[in-house]
């Protein structure tokens, strides 16, 4: 479903990231963790033709995103639902309309559309807020409605940028069980996250890890560690002796 | 798809309540350029019919003496025979000084207090008139026009009892200066303001999508196709051209009304025209075309 081939990708001189490669398969949950700055949103960016492929190659549901074209795009992110850091939700208007937009600009018929949006809007607990503006709505209620929005359709493939960052850890685990209940449907999820309390409750999910835009640890065969880490790790061993956490092993990694 | 083809118009229309200044501000740029071409095919119009009722043919006005007595009144019928022999003769009209009173009594009985005009009946001051149109026989070359004129002229002073002749301007070459001035200034005129409607129309589209570039950013990130964001924007745009120009034709119908006999007396006797059915329909359909694709290359980036 999602398959990354050596990927990197710069901003001017910076690059934020540095040959990645995994694959994940239908219906697989992965969680991409790593500091701030490591380049988790770059690579979800990358995932639905956000940001051009420059270097490697990616495929995300069957298109690949080396030769895709801008007219196949829509195509593409009719498959792959995302769920941002910053929600992108319009704010004047409804939280109905707002779950409903992918529907329509799908040109799904109303009533067919309306069964579906009052389910994941009562799914994520916006059940009362239903007619209010999205502007009127909490931090948390409008990362739920950015959520809402993601499954409205039920899509093949869904990215998240932080989907908890603005929730509570009662309802973070709550939106957490909700994934997991879309992965039952075949859907492949990328949840990019700082959370390792998310983490730990769920150990049967495939992390990789990120630092400075490279792989640095991940828990299963389909993800490669950056090619010249070990190298690094030993060139800071032996610069900083004694500094024992420089060489700390990532979240998950090696498990 | 129709429905939501429909629905996209739909917002389209409802799109121009979202920013009404911006629209309002373009809506009367549309009007005004809208006007000025609908005021310059006017002219067009006007000037076409005239020449074309005039192509070809040069106008002679030939004055009797005034006051004829009963054997004057022969012998000028009968030259008014004779002038139909002069070779490219086309047509004429004559007026006996009878005549003439009538016709002056019927004129100014539309618009005027007088009335009664038999009072002067008895010493009727007006001469008889003949406006006789001639064209120059087809042998004739460009550079023997003016002494064809002469010619002809000379012709109809050497009728005896005969006052005054009067050539028109020579229509035909009022027609070819008409003709230039349509293809070098009236028609780049009106290609330029068409244009200029496009790039204004254009403009505000554009502005639109800016204005909300964040929804239209949301939208394709939700998977819209460019032309599901562009429809509604582009369907405003037509729809303010095809306001603006209708409103523009509301207006000049209106003045239209209020001037068509300005130029209606006698040396000119022109008749201000309104635009041909065909016209209307072009100024119509041409802002509405040059909207859409105004809009369309607004959109692009
Ligand atoms: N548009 C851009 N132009 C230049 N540099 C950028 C751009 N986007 C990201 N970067 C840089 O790339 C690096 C990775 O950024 P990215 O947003 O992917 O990090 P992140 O892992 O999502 O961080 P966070 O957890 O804070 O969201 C950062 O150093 C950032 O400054
Ligand atoms: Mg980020």
């Amino acid at each position: 479903m999602i398959e990354i081939n050596h990927l990197s990708h710069n901003f001017g001189q910076h690059w934020a990231l540095k040959d990645i490669s995994f694959r994940l398969k239908k219906g697989e949950f992965l969680f991409l963790s790593g500091p701030s700055g490591a380049g988790k949103t770059t690579l979800l960016n990358l995932l639905f033709a956000a940001l051009p492929v420059q270097r490697g190659e990616a495929r995300v549901a069957e298109f690949a995103l080396n030769s895709i074209k801008p007219a196949q795009i829509p195509l593409l992110r009719r498959q792959v639902s995302v769920v941002f850091q910053d929600f992108r939700i319009l704010p004047e208007r409804s939280v109905y309309d707002n779950v409903l937009l992918p529907l329509q600009v799908r040109g799904l018929s109303r009533v067919h559309s309306d069964r579906r949006v009052r389910a994941v809007v009562r799914a994520l607990g916006l059940e009362k807020r239903s007619s209010l503006l999205c502007g009127e709505l909490s931090g948390g209620e409008q990362q739920r409605v950015a959520v809402a929005r993601a499954f409205v359709v039920n899509p093949q493939v869904l990215l998240a940028d932080e989907p908890t960052g603005n929730l509570d850890a009662e309802l973070s685990f709550r939106l957490m069980d909700l994934f997991k209940q879309f992965q039952a449907y075949g859907t492949t999820m990328i949840v990019a996250t700082h959370s390792q309390e998310l983490m730990r409750r769920h150990p049967e999910a495939k992390v990789i890890r990120l630092e400075d835009g490279m792989i640095t640890g991940a828990n299963w065969p389909g993800a490669t560690l950056y090619p010249g880490l070990e190298q690094m790790m030993e060139q800071r061993r032996r610069t900083a002796p004694p500094q024992p956490k420089s060489t700390k092993q990532p979240e998950g990694a090696g498990s | 798809m129709p429905r939501i083809i429909l629905r996209l118009i739909g917002q389209g229309i409802l799109g121009l309540s979202i920013n009404p200044w911006a629209q309002i501000l373009t809506l009367t740029a549309v009007i005004l350029v809208s006007f000025l071409v609908g005021l310059f095919l006017m002219a067009v119009t006007t000037l076409d019919h005239q020449l074309s009722m005039a192509s070809g043919e040069t106008s002679f006005q030939v004055y009797w003496r005034p006051g004829p007595d009963q054997a004057q009144s022969d012998e000028i019928s009968r030259q008014w025979q004779e002038i139909q022999d002069i070779p490219g003769f086309l047509h004429g009209r004559t007026f006996t000084p009878e005549q003439a009173l009538k016709e002056m009594e019927s004129r100014l009985g539309r618009n005027s207090t007088v009335k009664d005009l038999t009072f002067i009946a008895e010493n009727n001051p007006l001469p008889p008139t003949g406006l006789f149109a001639f064209s120059p026989p087809q042998d004739v070359q460009n550079l023997d026009y003016g002494i064809w004129i002469k010619d002809t002229s000379q012709k109809l002073w050497d009728l005896p009892g005969v006052e005054q002749v009067s050539v028109t301007p020579l229509r035909d070459e009022l027609g070819q200066a008409w003709r230039k001035v349509n293809t070098y200034i009236m028609r780049p005129v009106i290609v330029f303001l068409t244009l200029l409607l496009g790039l204004i129309i254009g403009n505000t589209v554009r502005l639109a999508l800016l204005s909300k570039s964040h929804e239209v950013e949301i939208l394709q990130l939700v998977g819209a196709f460019n032309w599901y964001i562009r429809l509604p924007l582009l369907v405003c745009g037509a729809v303010q051209a095809l306001a603006g120009s209708a409103i523009a034709l509301v207006l000049l119908r209106f003045i239209h009304m209020q001037i068509r006999d300005v130029l209606m007396f006698p040396p000119l006797m022109l008749e201000i025209r309104f635009l041909t059915p065909e016209m209307i329909l072009l100024m119509l359909a041409v802002p509405a075309l040059m909207g859409l694709l105004g809009g369309w290359v607004g959109l692009k980036r």
